[in-house]
């Protein structure tokens, strides 16, 4: 029997536990009982009584006024929203906040899209009866800061900016001081926004319903004639944004609430860092190189020019002296037509993308132990877990809107966290456990981790016996590790490592994730393949709430490698040695493809340097900044006749460019991007490509015909068509079914998606247990001696990679240069005080980076970003690669410092 | 209220408290640092606006209580009786201005005159030995009063000795703890804090909720002006309250006892601790004690001055260091509460009652007083009466007999008594012989038992003085947090000044338009209980207040 209770005399079902409001609502038009303090996902707070109702329990019966919002309801009750009584009250309230408000609504921001403006018309109010009181009218605004704005004469003490802060971003900035009548919203120590420790996710700005905070671009006011819904290019979380408009221009950006991946929320690179779309450095003109000077060209031109050198390379060197790196920052049918391009049009599979030097070993692991290379549940998961294990990521920092769930699951005490990291990262602070291993020797920590679950008995052996292989052996090889050995290089006691091994494995569910401090090793995929052997011999695998979840980087890392951006593997992960694949390949591009598995990345540069490679594409990846070993990736470059650059700015790379092709934004072209949890999400235009330049896919297909390839015009309904015919996981995928939420695949042809992977079985059949002993990176072994420090590499929160394009926002205001974090007692060895310049040296070079002194890294390890080409870190990061798929290892570099003389920091030169 | 901080604040359990830590950091300079909180934001992973936002709250933690020496009462019975402003003056002679702060009820209302210096309380004729008070650790602090059992005496018996008066609790644990508990459920002892909510099914809901971690929280933060009877339980009685916690802990099966006493009765707590020390070298806390399975122990968490904290949300946000702002019910404390772990919230009065009940049966108790409000009650006389003092009467006794009988009847001329803290009822004497001491008859009156407390109001000081009054306290000690209270205590207390300092007049549909959004709208009973006291003058003191009104 349904429970039903009463809405103004009328019967409804209610849910167990639901409060009145939502009962109301989901029966009735949403504003018949109106609201102030409440907010689409914050929790019920009860502040300002605007949503009160009376309640009888019969009908027509004696009634008590309660607050809707947060009184659950119940079987039987009588609801009564519009009663004269809840009228008045209503009304009576919102006149007492009028007595405090400012009525310069005319002039207001917010004018037309204020909460309290809305709330006020709607019950009526005429006038405001009380004499004029004390009140805060008084207050100024703050206006510290690039982005955050407040004005809190407009506040209407509803806590919602609070409970942003503390509920989503988890931050804790904000908060209220004194009591009563004068308590009034404080960031930090009562200080303005810039002073405090915001983090700039704008949660605040858009949770409240007035003015009294906001942010620069005035994101509430109503000024926009359009908005666009469009998915965020700043990392793999794949943050839906509302993004608003007026004659072609951008206006500001909000997080649409019916956004499954980021429920209203999103970071200050999604919200507000994106200015750098018109910004006047953008490239603007197809450009050649002739004596050293680019030289503004007509597209006709470039595309000849383009045309003629490759054609003739393929003749006089054969297609595999030439290779292409398509871009994870682009859409999923752009790497796709990129590697189109190189198989089908000059015939080989020297196509590679940024994933080489990130998340390769991801992929490489996963599928080895899995079948398959992706994520293998979703973020949503966490509401069902009891555990995470977050290893060698710093997500608050790197995948914000991700960080700050993981961040608010760590808070909660019944949940176990478990962070690996050399790093005392954010999460790490909050975190259950926190295992601060030695930079390399994830391998040797993980083993010993597996060791206590095998050794004391916690292993699922039911999940082992159905659905794995090779346990025994795997078993044998473990159950023999030196454990004193371990202890001894990883830095970390058997005790921690146990303890924390213990609380996964006992966890009734687990999820882990894990970032570039895993993958950017010599042993990375060994490593990846171990947390996948985690989750094997804890049965954490194939439901809700467990699995292992990459935390992907850039956002569209995953689509890109989905779509065939890979020398080994063409669109859908097929193998490119395969005849059969082959034959199906050859019939669909209708021309042959090339058999043999094609250059990665490092192995481009090399070929470079041996005079092979006379050509290199680059879409929208600055691999002089961003690669190992920066001097050899140029003189790479330099030893290649055609370097073909396409980008949105001059960054480092296109400046060795002798082509350059201006791409488009996120902004400016439509497709599909694929976040870290196999989301296939409609990346919609938001403005026309600003003039001069052309979306990234059409600029492909171009070149496609110029070559006598026939490729129709880049369209993604058209794109996507084609796609879902030859990669098997796409099969259901079409543009107009991708609807607000997007896709996860696999996508059967019905359009029936898939939010859990290995559910009965694994792709590859049974999971496969694989032993790996540590092995001690070469960095280390040729060079520890000389070079006694460990640096390793992280990023910020305000920077994307390079930083080519958060540069050219405010966020550069907030953070303006890369630094080094530097452990106290390491600074006072070498006499360097906070904000004075260390001098690094590695094998490869020497850079200048200003010290941080903190002790969130041990002593003896330190940690940088590259995120600014003023201090071009990668000048001394090494040649050392992932035994299996050639990650480089950004994550170990040998070196030695002392107090800066400046000859290094390249400005000072 | 914020679930992540109640998590947050709780990691480090109750040994380490950030509440506790501000308290103290305190104590040099009247305010913490901003460096200190700014580490204490570190330390709790709670950012620092947190712990600003908290200090900022109280009266003594707050920036602007920097500097304060010396702390004048001003609650209503000191108010009400005038002495105050001869009590600042002589401060003046010692003090400047500025280091002269305020404290609302020192609990001295049966002599008035009331002030607090370096961690003691003094009142009477104490303001005239000023010099002795500062230059000397002086026992000038010594205040004593009448106290008097008129019926059955229980909560005023003296204390045998400590050996004696735990027997009972020792035999408890020898029983199942679903027993007694239903010996205080027989009781049907009533919530002595306000509310009158039966106290054995408070106990069963939190006995109920499985979880290893519970709290027995005792509300000591007698904030009612007025009111002092907690006070002299907690300074004359403390086995009474340490028992009653005790034995509620044993049938809800939580291992922690919190008191939570106010920062105006600095005596108690040293008393409340030395008992609690007594009760460790007798082994009658701690792990199992008495070789039963039952362990428990008690920790004092000393108030920082702020009214609303004797709620028992703000209470529990309070000790966990959060801002003490009311929460949204349900969840009940029973359910989630401190730290957001099941917790038992009762009054120092409350579980005074449990050692006659645990020793003599509830049905011994429930045979006193009347049908629905069982037992002995105190009530505090102010310093009006001819006897002021405190009296333990049996419920149902007429109110009459308490004020003219065992009070003596006022010393001067007095046109109405306020029963029950600033929230209560504001009873003319026409009305006194209509009322006994108990929870229906009062509230079949129209007005309120609540602590039982009674100030008088003299003849000669008018009521819309008073009206302004209640709502300058109200407004003072509102959190905050929902906007009808926030709001509307501070307009009802600027009309009423309006209205007593010019011409102005009060539209009437306004201020019963305000005063019955504040009770059907506040989120507490803080803003939701004001509009009685003022209802009663409205009804009662027309002919004075009608010059006031449109």
């Amino acid at each position: 029997m349904n429970k039903i209770a009463y809405i103004d005399n009328k019967a409804f079902e209610i849910k167990e536990g639901e409060t009145m409001l939502s009962f109301i609502r989901r029966y009735k038009e949403k504003n018949l009982v109106p609201t102030l303090c409440d907010a689409p996902n914050l929790d019920p707070f009860g502040s300002c009584r605007v949503c009160s109702v009376e309640v009888a329990l019969e009908a027509n019966g004696s009634v008590k006024t309660m607050a809707s919002c947060h009184t659950p309801v119940t079987e039987g009750q009588y609801i009564y929203t519009s009663t004269e009584a809840v009228k008045a009250l209503r009304k009576n309230i919102v006149e007492l906040v009028l007595t405090d408000h400012p009525l310069d609504c005319l002039t207001c921001e917010v004018n037309g899209n204020c909460e309290l403006q809305t709330v006020a018309a709607q019950v009526g109010i005429r006038d405001v009866r009380y004499p004029e009181g004390d009140n805060h009218l008084y207050r100024m605004k703050d206006l510290s800061h690039p982005y955050m704005t407040s004005d809190l004469s407009k506040c209407i003490n509803c806590y919602r900016c609070v409970r942003a802060c503390d509920e989503v971003q988890g931050e804790f900035i904000l908060s209220m001081s004194g009591r009563g009548f004068d308590s009034k919203i404080i960031k930090g120590l009562d200080d303005s926004f810039m002073d405090s420790d915001c983090v700039s996710c704008g949660a605040c700005s858009q949770a409240c319903p007035t003015s009294a905070i906001s942010d620069v671009f005035q994101s509430k006011a109503i000024q926009a004639t359009d908005t666009t819904r469009t998915i965020c290019t700043y990392c793999g979380v794949g943050c839906n944004l509302e993004v608003s408009t007026s004659n072609g221009e951008i206006l500001s950006i909000q997080a649409p609430y019916d956004a499954e991946v980021n429920q209203g929320h999103t970071c200050l690179k999604g919200r507000y860092a994106f200015k750098f779309y018109d910004h006047p450095e953008r490239l603007n003109s197809p450009m050649i190189k002739r004596n050293g000077e680019f030289e503004k060209v007509t597209w006709d031109e470039v595309y000849d020019y383009i045309a003629n050198k490759l054609t003739g390379f393929k003749e006089e060197f054969g297609p595999d002296s030439m290779a292409g790196i398509s871009s994870s920052r682009c859409t999923n049918e752009e790497n796709y037509l990129m590697q189109k391009f190189y198989r089908a049009v000059i015939n080989t599979n020297n196509i590679d993308g940024c994933a080489r030097v990130c998340h390769s070993p991801t992929a490489l692991g996963m599928q080895r132990t899995y079948g398959t290379g992706a994520a293998t549940n979703s973020i949503d998961d966490l509401k069902d877990t009891n555990c995470i294990m977050v290893i060698g990521a710093n997500p608050t920092d790197a995948h914000p809107v991700t960080g700050a769930k993981l961040k608010q699951f760590a808070m909660k005490s019944d949940n176990v966290s478990i962070v690996l990291d050399p790093r005392r990262t954010e999460l790490a602070r909050y975190a259950t456990h926190h295992i601060a291993l030695r930079p390399g020797t994830n391998v040797a920590v993980l083993n010993m981790m597996m060791y206590y679950i095998v050794s004391e008995g916690l292993v699922d052996e039911t999940f082992i016996e159905n659905r794995t292989e090779g346990f025994e052996d795997f078993k044998k090889e473990l159950l023999s590790i030196d454990l004193d050995h371990i202890e001894q290089i990883s830095g970390v006691t058997r005790d921690e490592v146990r303890a924390a091994a213990m609380a996964y494995a006992t966890a009734p569910n687990a999820m882990s994730f894990h970032g570039l401090g895993v993958t950017e090793h010599s042993q990375g995929t060994f490593t990846v393949m171990q947390i996948a052997d985690l989750a094997l011999m804890t049965g954490n695998i194939g439901r809700r709430g467990v699995g292992v979840n990459p935390l992907r980087g850039q956002n569209n890392v995953q689509g890109s490698a989905d779509m065939g951006v890979q020398p080994h593997q063409g669109a859908g992960y097929l193998d490119v040695t395969n005849d059969e694949v082959n034959k199906k390949y050859n019939e669909f591009y209708g021309v042959e493809v090339p058999k043999h598995i094609g250059y990665k990345i490092p192995e481009m540069f090399d070929a470079a340097l041996e005079g092979k490679l006379k050509s290199i594409w680059i879409i929208g990846e600055d691999v002089v900044q961003t690669d190992p070993n920066t001097q050899k990736v140029i003189k790479a470059l330099e030893a290649t006749d055609l370097v073909i650059v396409q980008e949105l700015f001059m960054t480092e790379t296109a400046k060795y460019a002798d082509v350059i092709l201006p791409g488009a934004s996120f902004l400016e072209k439509s497709g599909t991007f694929t976040n870290g949890e196999r989301r296939v999400q409609a990346v919609r235009q938001v403005v026309e490509p600003i003039p001069g330049t052309k979306p990234d896919g059409q600029i492909i297909v171009d070149i496609m015909n110029r070559m006598g390839y026939n490729q129709p015009d880049y369209t993604p309904d058209g794109m996507l068509e084609e796609i879902s015919q030859i990669v098997p996981f796409f099969a259901g995928i079409k543009w107009e079914r991708l609807g607000i939420n997007g896709l996860q695949w696999p996508v059967a042809a019905d359009g029936t998606d898939t939010k859990i992977l290995h559910t009965t079985e694994f792709k590859r059949g049974k999971g496969k247990f694989e032993f790996n002993a540590w092995e001690e990176t070469v960095e280390l072994t040729e060079h520890a001696k000389d070079y006694p420090y460990i640096l390793t590499t992280n990023r910020e929160l305000e920077h994307y990679n390079c930083g080519a394009m958060t540069r050219r926002t405010a966020n550069e205001q907030i953070l303006q240069d890369d630094y080094l974090m530097i452990h106290p007692n390491d600074a006072k060895t070498h006499l360097i005080n906070d904000g004075e310049y260390v001098c690094l040296e590695s094998p490869r070079g020497k850079v200048d980076v200003k010290a941080r002194i903190t002790d969130e890294v041990k002593q003896g390890i330190l940690s940088t970003t590259f995120h600014f080409p003023e201090i071009m870190i990668n000048n001394i990061t090494g040649d050392v690669h992932d035994s299996e798929a050639m990650c480089p290892e950004y994550k170990v570099v040998a070196v030695r410092i002392r107090k800066s003389k400046g000859k290094y920091k390249k400005e000072l030169v | 209220m914020s679930d992540n901080l109640s998590e947050l604040l709780g990691r480090k359990g109750l040994k380490d408290n950030l509440f506790d830590k501000l308290g103290k950091l305190a104590k040099p300079e009247g305010t913490p640092n901003n460096e200190a909180m700014a580490k204490l934001a570190d330390e709790f992973l709670i950012g620092k606006a947190n712990t600003f936002g908290t200090a900022s709250f109280y009266d003594f933690l707050k920036p602007e209580n920097k500097g304060k020496k010396v702390y004048v009462c001003n609650g209503t019975a000191c108010v009400c009786a005038g002495t105050q402003e001869k009590v600042i003056n002589s401060l003046k002679s010692k003090f400047d201005a500025e280091e002269i702060g305020h404290m609302t009820c020192l609990g001295r209302c049966h002599e008035n005159s009331a002030f607090h210096y370096d961690g003691k309380n003094y009142s009477g004729d104490a303001i005239s030995n000023l010099n002795s008070i500062i230059d000397s650790d002086s026992n000038l602090n010594q205040d004593t009063y009448n106290i008097k059992a008129s019926g059955k005496q229980i909560l005023t018996a003296p204390f045998s000795n400590i050996t004696d008066y735990y027997q009972p609790f020792l035999e408890a644990l020898q029983k199942d703890s679903a027993d007694v508990l239903e010996e205080i459920k027989t009781s049907n002892v009533r919530g002595r804090g306000g509310a009158g909510f039966p106290m054995g099914l408070k106990l069963q809901f939190c006995r109920n909720v499985e979880n290893e971690t519970k709290f027995i929280i005792c509300n000591a933060d007698e904030g009612d002006p007025g009111a002092y009877s907690d006070r002299y339980l907690l300074e004359h009685q403390p086995h009474s309250v340490l028992f009653g916690m005790l034995i509620s802990g044993y049938v809800t099966h939580a291992k922690y006892g919190i008191l939570y006493i106010r920062a105006e009765y600095p005596e108690a707590v040293k008393i409340v601790q030395d008992a609690i020390d007594e009760l460790k070298t007798n082994n009658l806390i701690g792990e199992n004690i008495n070789s039963s399975d039952f362990s428990f122990d008690f920790k004092i968490i000393q108030a920082q001055g702020s009214y609303i904290c004797g709620e028992e949300t703000a209470l529990i946000n309070s000790i966990e260091g959060q801002r003490p702002e009311v929460r949204v019910r349900p969840p009940f404390p029973a359910q989630k509460g401190l730290f957001n772990k099941p917790t038992t919230v009762n009054n120092v009065e409350t579980l005074a009652a449990l050692h006659y009940i645990i020793s003599n049966g509830g049905e011994a108790w429930k045979a006193i007083g009347t049908e629905r409000s069982s037992g002995t009650k105190l009530v505090s006389l102010d310093s009006f009466f001819n006897n002021p003092g405190m009296y333990e009467v049996e419920m149902g006794t007429p109110l009459s007999y308490v004020i003219n009988e065992l009070g003596g009847g006022f010393k001067s001329d007095v046109k109405a008594v306020q029963i029950g803290g600033p929230l209560g009822g504001l009873v003319p004497v026409s009305k006194i012989e209509d009322l006994t001491v108990d929870f229906e008859s009062f509230s079949k009156n129209g007005f309120l038992l609540g602590h039982a407390s009674v100030v008088s109001v003299p003849s000669d000081y008018p009521i819309m003085k008073f009206i302004e009054h209640l709502f300058d306290f109200a407004a003072y000690e509102s959190c905050g947090k929902c906007f009808p209270c926030r709001l509307g205590t501070k307009r009802g207390q600027e009309l009423a000044e309006k209205a007593l300092t010019s011409d102005y007049k009060i539209d009437k549909k306004l201020f019963t338009d305000l005063l019955t959004t504040l009770e059907q709208g506040s989120l507490c009973a803080h803003g939701g209980g004001i509009p009685l006291p003022v209802r009663n003058a409205l009804q009662y003191f027309d002919d004075e207040l009608r010059q006031y009104f449109n």
